[in-house]
């Protein structure tokens, strides 16, 4: 299949069995990301301590694309601070747009890059990124839907 | 009288090599085109009239005695016949252009429920509805303090004609459903509806969108007010469309649009509107795109829309059966009369992963909530997978789609 590409095994493999997956007991920030035309739903929950992120979770129904980013993001932004997330971030938006970006700081997310040729599966990985800046930031929701149809 | 009077042989290969885009590829595979209640492809009959229109024949209408203009007006103008005909319209001024079914529908909620409606109102709608049929109400609502009921649908997704007939209380001043389902294809019973509609003296709006390309319309054995359609999934050209209703009704709706083509006269002081349909056609219509609309007119009676059905009905039995093979596959909408929708989920698949993937197989399907949010709060869904289909497409084109689904389902799973 050629969306294997996109759709590769480790993107397939985080999606049948999500890291982080679950509630978090005793956390300290939440925010719920929803794409509704979609029909992505997200939760984020997670442990900040002195600044950095101690533990995160995250639950919900949605596609494979957005379950796979959120995996691969959680594994990713443990023990970081919100600085260094913002900048990885800002790293995973110029990778869907195509852009020069830093490949090796975004590890296995950066199989994402596929998404150049799926625009409108774009917000699909973004959700995950938007969920979690939405706790960061105290904000109880997100979504990356645009106004369509 | 829309009906074939002799039946039409019917070539489906021939009929089906009328489509060139059908003949293209996508990925790299030959394309099936299963997306067929969000538009429909278009036969070369229509894309050379609409070329044929531009290269030889482009005024604008009503307005101009040169030749041109009077061919132009003739082929726009004779679209109304056509179209007058299709749904056995009693005559042809009781046919309003629109650009679609959604300008039809807001039409009548502009210019005739709201300057009806007050406080303790209520417009009558189906669980089954798309937004166009929805969201318009809702405005008019809002604006004059009326309110929106919903008659309820079985599991099967079905209308519960009882209870929609119970709902047709006094305080109803308008119903509106669907005749063909765009999610799951339902055929509603929409004479039995008129009737009780008629009996109380409530009028009935009919949203006909995806019954037009696959069935035989007859407003007049219906026996509803209003009928909406829209040309582009009737295998015409994006923004065109008409809105069928009772010459009693034009004639007491105020214009909702006002410009040049509606008027007879003009002064600072007073405007004498022209006769229905043309008040409501305010300005420079789509003229190329109604002119190519008659050409779609004109090749649906040639392939014959008793064709039609019956070819649909029997891939509609071939493909469930086929969908039925699928593991895990879940169908959405099971009525008895039924259009060839195929709503789907497969147990643990996105529906947006499958239109994906499937994508990559060549099959065109849709996935979402095809503007029926309210029919996906009734399964408890956020979105399915839709195939829907034309009496274009094939058995060997269900073989492949299923084959494209089994590979998706294994890839994810
Ligand atoms: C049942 C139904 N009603 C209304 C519409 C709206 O039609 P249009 O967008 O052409 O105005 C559609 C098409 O999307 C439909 O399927």
């Amino acid at each position: 299949m050629s969306a294997a590409d996109l759709y590769r095994e480790n993107v397939l493999a985080h999606n049948r069995e999500p890291r982080n997956h679950g509630a978090l007991d005793a956390h300290t920030h939440a925010a719920d990301g929803a794409n509704p035309l979609c029909g992505d739903a997200l939760r984020f929950e997670l442990r900040v301590a002195d600044g950095h992120i101690a533990a995160l979770r995250f639950s919900g129904e949605s596609c494979a694309i957005t379950i796979a980013a959120a995996s691969m993001l959680s594994e990713r932004v443990t023990g970081l601070d919100a600085a260094a997330i913002a900048a990885l971030r800002a790293q995973f938006d110029a990778l869907l747009r195509g852009d020069p970006c830093d490949r090796d700081a975004l590890g296995e997310l950066a199989a994402f890059g596929e998404l150049v040729r799926y625009p409108a599966r774009r917000q699909c990985a973004q959700l995950p990124w938007a969920t979690l800046t939405a706790a960061l930031n105290g904000a109880a929701s997100a979504t990356t839907e645009k106004d369509s149809p | 009288m829309s009906a074939a009077i002799n039946p039409v042989p019917f070539n489906q290969a021939a009929r089906r090599a009328d489509f060139p885009l059908l003949s293209r590829e996508v990925n790299g595979k030959p394309l099936v085109y299963f997306d067929n209640a969000n538009t429909a492809q278009k036969p070369q009959r229509v894309i050379g009239t609409v070329d044929d229109f531009y290269r030889r024949h482009n005024a604008n209408v009503s307005r101009s005695v040169h030749t041109l203009g009077e061919e132009a007006t003739a082929a726009y103008e004779g679209t109304r016949d056509k179209l007058a005909q299709f749904i056995n319209a009693p005559s042809r001024e009781e046919v309003v252009f629109t650009s679609g079914t959604t300008n039809a529908i807001n039409l009548v909620a502009y210019s005739y429920a709201q300057p009806r409606l007050k406080p303790g109102d209520t417009i009558l709608v189906t669980q089954m509805e798309h937004h166009a049929n929805i969201v318009p109400w809702q405005l008019v609502c809002e604006r004059t303090g009326a309110k929106l009921k919903v008659a309820p649908i079985t599991p099967e997704g079905e209308l519960i004609v009882e209870r929609f007939v119970e709902l047709l209380t006094p305080d109803v001043k308008l119903a509106a459903v669907v005749h063909v389902s765009n999610v799951i294809g339902t055929v509603n019973p929409v004479a039995e509806l008129a009737r009780a509609c008629k009996s109380r003296g409530i009028p009935l709006l009919v949203d006909g969108s995806q019954a037009a390309p696959h069935l035989a319309i007859d407003v007049q054995a219906l026996g509803c007010d209003f009928y909406a359609i829209t040309g582009h999934k009737m295998f015409g050209p994006t923004g065109t469309g008409a809105l069928w209703a009772k010459r009693e009704h034009l004639e007491a709706m105020p214009p909702f649009f006002g410009g040049g083509e509606m008027i007879r006269a003009v002064s600072f002081e007073r405007t004498v509107f022209a006769d229905p349909p043309h008040k409501f056609e305010a300005g420079t219509p789509n003229i190329a795109g109604f002119v190519g609309l008659g050409a779609a007119i004109d090749y649906i009676g040639e392939v014959g829309i008793d064709n039609i059905r019956k070819y649909e009905s029997e891939l509609l039995a071939y493909a469930t059966d086929a969908l039925r093979s699928v593991a895990g596959l879940r169908l959405f909408g099971q009525a008895r009369e039924k259009a060839a929708v195929l709503s789907f989920l497969i147990d643990g698949v996105h529906a947006h992963d499958l239109a994906t993937l499937l994508d990559q197989e060549g099959v065109a399907v849709r996935s979402g909530h095809h503007c029926a949010h309210p029919l996906m709060q009734f399964y408890g869904v956020p979105a399915t997978a839709r195939a829907s289909l034309a009496f274009y497409n094939t058995r060997d084109e269900v073989d492949r789609f299923v084959a494209a689904l089994e590979k998706v389902r294994r890839l994810l799973m």
